[in-house]
Parts: C-alpha cells; structure tokens; sequence
C-alpha cells in the first residue's frame, strides 16, 4: 500500500492537500507563507503477485526490478508473493473486499471484481501503442464497458505435451495433426503401456486448455455471443462428448478423470503417460531433474476438430485496485514496469513462460533459445477465452469455476449417456444464466 | 424509662450493627460473582469477536445477494431456493452425510479396538501410543498431499502392494473412479481421526475400576461378557461424546477434499464446504456462499441438542 513517510516533519496525502489548499491561500493572501514540502510521494507501493514456476522469474524482479525502481523513484517496492497455482484469485477478491493495503497485482479472472479496479486504458493504450499492438482477444478480458480495467501481461500457455520417444516407436513421427488422429495414435500407446493423460478433474487450467478447445473444435459452443443464449445442447456438443469418451476409454490412463492440475505433471514426469496437456512445466522439471526425459519431450499445438483449431488463453494481467491512496503514483509503477526497458528483460528471465500479448515478442530472440517453446507463441494466434464466443462476464467465470463443462465430460467418462450428460449441463447453465 | 436507659438501650444496638468495613479491591476481586465473570469476560470478547461477528455476517449475507466488489441487495430467502433447485448442492449435501456417516463409523469401530489395544501391556508402549498419535498432528494438507503419492495408480503405495502381493495385475485408480475417490476420502479422514477416538476411549477405559473387573471375573463372566457389560456400560458416556464432536469435525471438513480431490470427478467428493467455499470464493458469490455454509448449521443445532440432552439426562 502506498504508505507515506511522516517522521521528521515529512506530510501524509492529506496534510499535504491540506497544506497545498492553505498554501495557495497564503500565496493569494501574501508572502511569507510557504508548504513545508513541495511534493509529496509514496514511501512504499505493495505489488502482489503468484509465485513462478519458473523461479528466475520472480528472482529477476527481486534482484533487478525492484532496486531500480527504488533507485529512480526513491519508492520502496514491496513484492508480495502468494502460492502458485489458484491462490491469486482468492488473494485479489480479499483485497478487493477487505480493501487491504495492496496497491497493484497480477490478476487472473478479473471478471469477478473489476468493479474494484482502476481505469488504466492511459497505460494499456501507450503500451499497446508503443510495443506493437495487443492481439485483440485479450482485449476482451481486459477492456469492460469501453475501458481497460487491467493491462495485459502474458498468457501461461497450454500446448500438447508428448513423449517424442514413444510416439515414434508408434510410428507417429509427427504429432496428429487431427483429435481423430490424436485418437488413432493414443490407442496404439495406450496398447504399448503409455496411455494419455488429458486432465478432467476440478483443476483450473489442464481441464479446460483442451477440453474448451476440443468441443470449439467439433462446432460446440457453451454460450452464444449475446451472453444469453445457451448454446451447449448441440449435435456437435454431443460429437465432442461421445469423441471425448472413446478417448479417454481406449487411449487414456483411468486416473485422469478425476486429476488436479498438478496430478499431469507429476504422472508424466513418472513415465506414467506419453502425452497430456499442460504449461512449459514439465518440460522445465524435465530438463532440469531428468535431463534424459528432458531430451524426449517436446510440444506441439492441440489438433484441430472439424471445425478448426483452437487453443484456450491462461491470461495473466496486471491491475491497481481502486482503493489505492495514490493512485498517480501506481499507475506510474504500472507503466515503469511494462516499459520495453524493464518488461522484455523480465518477460525472457522466465524462459517467455508468460507469452507476451503485445505483437513486439512475436519473434522475440528468446522463443529461438528453445525451439520447443515456439508452439506457446503460437497459441495466442488460436486462443480464445474461456468463456468464448460469450462476453468474459462474472457468469461466464461461474460455468468454469463450477466446472459446469469440465463435468460434462468427466461424467461423460464415468459411465453417464450422453444426453443426460449435456442435460445435467443445461441445467448448470439455466441456473447461471437465467 | 430514664434518658439514660434510653441512651443506653441505642448504644447496644448500635454495638449490634456490624461496623462498616472499608472497601477492599482484593476481597471485591475474590467474590465468586466477580471472579467468575472475570475469568469469562476475555473468552467471551474472543468468541463474540472471532465467531460471534463472523457467524452473524454470515447470517446476513445468506440473505443478501452479495457478488465481490459489488453492493448487496436483500433477496430473502432467494439464495436458500437458489440451492433448493441446486442439483449440485443436493449432491454435495449426500455426499457430505455419506462421508460424515462412513467416517464416524469406522472411526468408532477403529478407535475403540485401537483403544483396547494400547491398553494392554507390551513392550513399548510409551512408544507406541506417540507413534499412532501421528496422523492427528501431522497438519492435514501435509498429510493429504502424502496421501496423494500414497493413491496415485502407477506409484503409489496402495497399487505397488495390490501388485506385488498378486491381488491384481493393475491397480484401480483411487482418485478417478467416482465411487472409490469417496472410499478415498472416507479412509484418509478415518486415518486422520482414528488416534482422536483411540486416545479419548483410552482414557475412559482406564477409568475403569479393576475391581469391577475382578468381580464381574469370579461371577464368571468372560473377556466379551466384561466388554459387553462392564467396560462398554462405563466408557459410554466418554463414547458419546468423542461420536459427537468427531461428527461436528467430519461434517464441516474441508482441507482434505479440497487438497485430494477438488470435489471431482464430477463432483462425486464435493461436500457442502468445499460448494460453499466454491459459490463464496471462486465464483464470487458471498451471499449464496454463505447460504449455503449456514444450510450446514441445522444438522450441528440436532448434534447438539442431542448431546445437550444426554449430558442432561446424566
């Protein structure tokens, strides 16, 4: 929180507006009568983020990001770190509640209390100017009613993640390029001993990154554009469930129905599967703890459906929380941060785990150092939101967080018809959206 | 009557009149009436601040609808039928009787023979009583993230054993199949539960008197005829009360099912306080969320009456 010095005859904000207000009466009255500062910052600005996967991440704006910052502005930065992995969001609908001493912070679902933040379409729009555009998806999570509630960062990709090894062995040189042939080469693993591993379980990230993309991919859609009319009961919804079934019975390993999100990377950096759908993490770990696995894994983009290829956004962005006492202050801090002359720097220490929104990183050096990486770029020119084609509104974070569509397939795989699976969704739906 | 009888009579009954003793700070403070409430006065502030506050804005909210960063409006009794026409819920309020009802009872049944056991002597049995108390200590995110390696289908503990004894060529997957992820969690709480009951039974049994023991032995009565009407009779009372605050404990947990499960698959596992924590927390809807915290409260009014009138009866 942006808090302000008051030892040694220094002024808080107020004191000073007070001051200020006295001193322009004095000036108007006579000399003589002087504020005993001119201006008055800060002392400290608290930014809240989710601790990194990636720990030169969090380490470069520890050891570079925040002593500049102090050095240029004399604001101490106070860098609060809450666990990976969902705790953002229960972290940013306290502060936003309780109107804790937060001034900025990485957001994730910020449909549930933009209410609470400030309008930075100033920062976005220069920013946006300045490094090369946004790419306009992410525009619709971060613009609300005409103004930008939060300025972009960077999407935590979801790609394919397979064991190259094994599906050579299988003949598949080349990762299908289709989900029908994704199918085919699945059955063949799952007969050699190395099933999938497509996460369906009350996670927030491994579920929906391929099964959301999966139904998109088949023509099925959950909620029209309007935000209002409930599209899921389709021949196409109903394609998507009976494909996701036969998957899951004939190429994936039983466990996955029912997986968090960490459960995926752990079974497969345990030889338990040959393929699933997660972040650049595992292959990370891999690299640095199991160097031989490290050499045999490799990404590609998710098959396309009939109706085309698709990929669903983990989008990270940054806001200010409206009850910030100065709110010029951190919005300065915003804008310092995502200057090219901090942000790219930043952006590479993590290896661009967060993929840039901004079209300045499209071929950024760093996707060479790790060719392997490349399909994480490529994910933001197929990427849509969660709540695609529908607006990113507070309903449409209802159905993910319910996980009203993750259970429809998980039912689906758990012995359930398929017309009473997309009822029981329809009925999910009905009672969000009215 | 003489002036002087008169004066005289006054001065004995004034001389009955006990003196007026002066005000003393530490006989007022030793007073049963004012220690007593001395004594009560910080539990009370801490209960009324820390659960008193929290409870009644939760009674509010319930019948507010009242979305993160945004200002409530009344509803009533709205997000009660919200959750009445709730399927999700109503699944959540059956799994959260069959986890409590499972739970409970194998808790019972375990901690009562884990009781009888450790009150035999055997070597080691300082040692051993530490030892069983372990799971109950062990924080219960620490243990659950244990128990997650321990069910996991290719290496965890469970199938490695199924598969190396033979019982089966491939173990089942604990978390994935809807009915045994409930096993799952049922058998993670009665492990973390059991040393609760087996500690608490211990110490009634050793409550017993030996020489009703002793008695009930030259009557002729065996060691099952001695449980049934001795032992068992006595530890009623320490049973009763373990039963019912083990109940209190099952029905509101939370930590276990959402660090092993999430709820899924398919909310197969969800029990009323991970829904509501989802409504509340991730969906944003503190009203509903805590509608449907509080629908939790009636079962524990019924617990409580129930063992209200026990300790009554007694």
């Amino acid at each position: 929180m942006a808090r302000y010095d008051r030892a040694d005859g220094s002024t808080s904000r107020r004191d000073f507006l007070k001051l200020g207000a006295a001193g322009a009466v004095g000036a108007s009255v006579g000399p003589g009568w002087r504020p005993r500062r001119a201006e008055a910052k800060p002392a400290q600005i608290t930014f809240i983020r989710e601790s990194s996967y990636v720990k030169e991440f969090d380490e470069h704006f520890k050891n570079v990001l925040i002593p500049r910052y102090q050095q240029e502005t004399g604001i101490k930065l106070v860098y609060e770190i809450v666990a990976a992995g969902g705790s953002a969001v229960p972290r940013n609908i306290a502060i936003v509640e309780s109107k804790a001493p937060v001034d900025a912070g990485w957001l994730q679902q910020e449909w549930l209390f933009r209410e609470g933040l400030l309008d930075v379409s100033d920062i976005a729009e220069e920013v946006g100017k300045q490094q090369g555009g946004w790419y306009p998806e992410i525009k619709n999570l971060s613009m609300w009613e005409g103004k930008w509630k939060s300025v972009p960062f960077g999407n935590i990709g979801q790609c394919m993640v397979y064991r190259k090894d094994w599906f050579d062995q299988v003949g598949a040189t080349t990762f299908p390029d289709t989900w029908e042939e994704f199918y085919e080469v699945g059955v063949k693993l799952k007969k050699a001993g190395h099933p999938y591993g497509m996460s369906m379980g009350h996670g927030y990230a491994d579920n929906n990154s391929w099964l959301l993309p999966l139904l998109w991919g088949f023509g099925g859609q959950v909620v029209a554009k309007d935000g209002k009319t409930i599209t899921i009961d389709s021949a196409e919804t109903a394609k998507a469930v009976d494909f996701v079934r036969k998957l899951y019975k004939d190429a994936c390993i039983d466990d996955c129905v029912g997986w968090l999100d960490p459960a995926n990377n752990k079974a497969f950096l345990t030889s338990q599967i040959s393929a699933t759908n997660n972040a650049m993490s595992i292959m990370i770990s891999a690299k640095r703890d199991l160097p031989d696995m490290g050499k045999v894994t490799d990404h590609a983009l998710n098959p396309k459906g009939p109706k085309g290829r698709f990929h669903s956004l983990v989008a990270v962005t940054h806001g200010i929380f409206a009850h910030t006492p100065d709110p010029a202050a951190t919005k300065h801090f915003l804008k310092w941060l995502m200057d090219p002359k901090q942000v790219a720097a930043w952006y590479r220490s993590a290896q661009m785990y967060h993929a840039p929104y901004l079209h300045a990183y499209d071929k950024d050096e760093e996707w060479n150092k790790e060719p392997r990486f490349k399909p994480y770029q490529k994910v933001l020119e197929t990427g849509k939101l969660v709540s695609w084609p529908a607006p990113a509104d507070r309903r449409a974070g209802e159905v993910v967080n319910k996980w009203v569509v993750i259970d429809m397939f998980a039912k689906a795989c758990t012995g359930a018809s398929t017309k009473q699976v997309i009822a029981d969704a329809m009925t999910g739906l009905k009672q969000i959206y009215g | 009557m003489s002036v002087n009888r008169v004066l005289e009579a006054a001065r004995s009954a004034s001389q009955i009149l006990p003196a007026r003793r002066p005000f003393r700070f530490r006989e007022w403070l030793e007073r049963e009436s004012v220690f007593s409430w001395l004594m009560l006065t910080p539990p009370l502030l801490f209960l009324l601040l820390f659960l008193g506050y929290p409870f009644c804005y939760g009674v509010y909210l319930s019948f507010v609808s009242r979305q993160v960063a945004r200002p409530p409006t009344f509803v009533g009794l709205g997000n009660f039928v919200t959750l009445w026409n709730d399927p999700i819920f109503w699944q959540a309020v059956w799994n959260t009787f069959r986890f409590t009802g499972a739970a409970t009872i194998l808790k019972l049944g375990g901690g009562l023979a884990m009781a009888l056991v450790m009150h035999q002597n055997f070597r080691f049995k300082g040692a051993t009583r530490a030892v069983l108390l372990l799971p109950f200590i062990v924080p219960t995110v620490l243990s659950t993230v244990a128990w997650q390696w321990i069910l996991d289908p290719g290496m965890g503990l469970f199938n490695r054993g199924l598969v190396f004894f033979g019982l089966m060529q491939q173990g089942p997957s604990w978390l994935g199949n809807p009915t045994l992820a409930m096993v799952s969690v049922i058998l993670v709480n009665t492990w973390r539960g059991l040393p609760f009951f087996g500690i608490t039974i211990l110490a009634g049994l050793q409550t017993v008197p030996a020489e009703l023991m002793e008695s009930a032995t030259i009557d002729g009565a065996g060691t099952w005829g001695r449980f049934r009407h001795v032992t068992l009779p006595l530890l009623m009372p320490v049973i009763f009360i373990v039963t019912t605050f083990s109940i209190i404990f099952t029905f509101f947990d939370f930590q276990l099912v959402y660090v092993l499960t999430g709820g899924g698959p398919a909310n197969a596992t969800h029990l009323m306080a991970t829904y509501a924590y989802v409504i509340s927390v991730t969906t944003g809807q503190l009203g509903l969320g805590s509608a449907a915290a509080l629908a939790m409260v009636p079962v524990l009014g019924v617990v409580l009456m129930l063992m209200s009138s026990y300790v009554r009866r007694d």
